[in-house]
């Protein structure tokens, strides 16, 4: 009965370890970088289409938020803000490499990647408004690959409340994609008309 | 069930964790409720979209990459004593145990519990002591069986001795081992063999502590040692004590108990079976003027009485380490351990089994002799030696399955009896392979 991999404290909140990197204590970055590399690079992968680029960006976005920590204002927000330096770095990437063409092949990318009617809006970043409690039954769930008996375990918490923090942390996320998705539409229709 | 209890244990249904007859109520209220059929569609919509960023993702691994980079842009510190003890703590978190230490010290300062707050302290020192750790190697013994896993114990078995090096710097690197298990992560990628089976692990990734070696690892670290002993301590209000002495060097030493809980429930058959769900009394002696931790001694304290079942005393800090401790030579015939199952052409025929059909499947296949059959629910090939023992065997029964608190699978009981007359009773781990959705023996049944 092996387990192939456990990340060590991962009881200790966002803002602990933001907190103690600033302190410091700087290899306590290690573990925000342990707890939101899989859901950054999803992320970045969704917009570049290309896991190379997807994995070079996220690891520069990382030490970037590292130099930039003691401007964090709110250390309980620290994966929004990440996705921030993330969508920053992406925008310099756009436009270093030929961006037009660029632009274009990961639209055709994303086209093909994207299920049918499916909303292209980026789940990381609905996720990252989720109350952080809500956002770490998520990232376990799906981006550590823990059953629900395994997050209770290394949560230390009962079955019964994984899945009630998952239920709420589902609606919760159809609800912040619904309004996404909607807010999209209307700037969508808004630019088809200006383009007329 | 109505809308509201079916919407309750919505999740639990999808997750496959409601009882038969549970489950049954909650098919048959979405087969003739719209509403909550239409609540099912939208989250399994969004399930399937989770799942497939996961995926993505799941080989991601940058974190040794990131800190690299992090490094090579701090600052070079003032190279005094109190910045090495205080400033600059790379090293695995260690800085974090002191903070939080010290943060724990004020909270047990403020309560009655003085002991406590003495406990903290030695402890938070502790830490400090080893903030620029760069390198640690310890020796000690273990009650186990040599072949099992890394913390698998057994207060009737003799000791065995289990070490562990650990390079923090400039890469990480670590080796852990007992007699009849190895695994070693050179940076690049994670590997174990099982000296016993000739059964080699292969996790294309490093790893910060794979294998079910992670209890090695925080003592290694102390950050979980002290971060969340001392946190949990307070939080749980187990016992915590310290004393002072003179050791036979003839040096004043503080030893800090903590008497430790794994909220496992008494009747649980995995309780005590492994260091994390055991309850234990660690024992952690530190010297009281280098505030290095010199040996750890932890006590099983099951009902019947305390058992020594590790006992550390030989701890090396920042000694180089022979870069060749972190390479492993695999024996040219091992076999491999396939970490991705593969759908079979009929794979739902199998997907849909219980555990208990499938313990059943398995070892009719051993019965028969089916190789290729019994392969269906392994990781790994059935090696020659496993084949001598386990071909020909007769059934005699399969018990109902049953769960474990943290184990994530299912444990079906069985008795077979061998070629050789041997009868064997046990329980057979079953974990179902999330890609495929096919059970595989995880553990406990050859």
């Amino acid at each position: 009965m092996n387990s192939l991999e456990q990340d060590e404290c991962m009881e200790l909140t966002d803002q602990d370890y933001v907190k103690r990197s600033r302190d410091g204590y700087p290899d306590d970055f290690r573990m925000l970088v342990q707890r939101y590399q899989r859901a950054l690079f999803a992320y970045l992968l969704s917009r570049l289409g290309n896991s190379l680029q997807a994995e070079e960006a996220a690891q520069e976005s990382f030490v970037r938020a590292f130099l930039s920590l003691k401007k964090l204002r709110k250390p309980e927000s620290f994966y929004a803000w990440l996705l921030g330096i993330a969508g920053r770095v992406l925008k310099e990437q756009f436009r270093s490499q030929a961006r037009r063409q660029l632009e274009r092949a990961v639209a055709e990318t994303l086209r093909m990647d994207e299920p049918a009617n499916e909303p292209e809006y980026p789940l990381e970043e609905a996720i990252a408004v989720l109350p952080e409690s809500y956002r770490q039954v998520i990232m376990l769930r799906y981006y550590e690959g823990l059953s629900c008996q395994e997050v209770a375990t290394r949560l230390e918490m009962p079955l019964g409340t994984v899945t009630k923090m998952l239920s709420r942390a589902y609606a919760l996320l159809r609800q912040e994609l619904k309004a996404r998705e909607s807010a999209e539409l209307t700037v969508n229709h808004t630019h088809q008309h200006e383009l007329r | 069930m109505n809308c509201a209890d079916c919407q309750d244990n919505l999740v639990a249904c999808m997750e496959g964790l409601l009882d038969a007859e549970q489950s049954e109520q909650c098919q048959a209220h979405l087969e003739s409720c719209l509403a909550c059929r239409t609540e099912y569609a939208g989250i399994t919509r969004l399930q399937k979209r989770l799942i497939a960023r996961g995926r993505a993702a799941a080989e991601v691994s940058m974190t040794e990459t990131v800190m690299r980079r992090v490094r090579q842009m701090q600052t070079p510190e003032r190279n005094t004593i109190m910045s090495r003890l205080l400033k600059h703590r790379w090293g695995f978190g260690l800085g974090a145990t002191a903070t939080a230490a010290a943060a724990v010290v004020l909270m047990m300062v403020l309560t009655p519990a003085n002991v406590r707050a003495k406990a903290a302290d030695v402890m938070a020192r502790g830490a400090q002591a080893v903030a620029k750790l760069t390198s640690i190697h310890f020796r000690g013994r273990v009650r186990t069986a040599p072949q099992d896993n890394f913390s698998y114990i057994d207060a009737n078995s003799a000791f065995y001795p289990i070490e562990l090096w650990k390079q923090f710097e400039p890469d990480l690197e670590w080796r852990a081992e007992k007699p009849l298990r190895v695994a070693v992560m050179d940076g690049k990628s994670t590997l174990m063999l099982i000296k016993s089976a000739n059964l080699a692990m292969k996790f294309p990734k490093p790893s910060p502590s794979a294998f079910d070696t992670e209890w090695l690892h925080k003592l290694a670290n102390l950050s979980n040692t002290i971060t969340n002993e001392l946190k949990r301590a307070l939080a749980k209000g187990w016992k915590m004590n310290v004393t002072e002495h003179h050791g036979a060097d003839g040096r004043a030493k503080s030893v800090v108990t903590i008497e430790a809980k794994s909220g496992v429930p008494e009747n649980d058959y995995l309780k005590n079976m492994f260091m994390m769900n055991a309850d234990t009394r660690r024992v952690y002696r530190f010297d009281a003027q280098s505030e290095l931790l010199e040996s750890v001694q932890i006590y099983l304290t099951a009902m019947a009485g305390e058992t020594l079942i590790f006992d550390l005393q030989q701890i090396e800090y920042n000694h180089p380490i022979d870069p060749a401790v972190f390479q492993l030579q695999l024996p040219p015939d091992v076999n491999c351990y396939q970490n991705e199952m593969q759908k079979l052409p009929d794979n739902e025929k199998y997907a849909a089994m219980t555990a208990e059909q499938a313990a059943r499947a398995y070892f009719d296949a051993f019965s028969r002799q089916d190789w290729t059959e019994a392969e269906k629910f392994r990781r790994s090939t059935v090696d020659e030696h496993t084949r001598k023992i386990v071909g020909g065997l007769d059934v005699i029964s399969v018990g109902v399955a049953f769960t474990s608190q943290g184990y994530p699978g299912r444990l079906v009981p069985y008795e077979i009896k061998l070629r050789n007359g041997e009868v064997t009773k046990h329980n057979i781990a079953l974990k179902k392979d999330t890609k495929t959705g096919r059970w595989f023996v995880d553990g406990g049944g050859f």
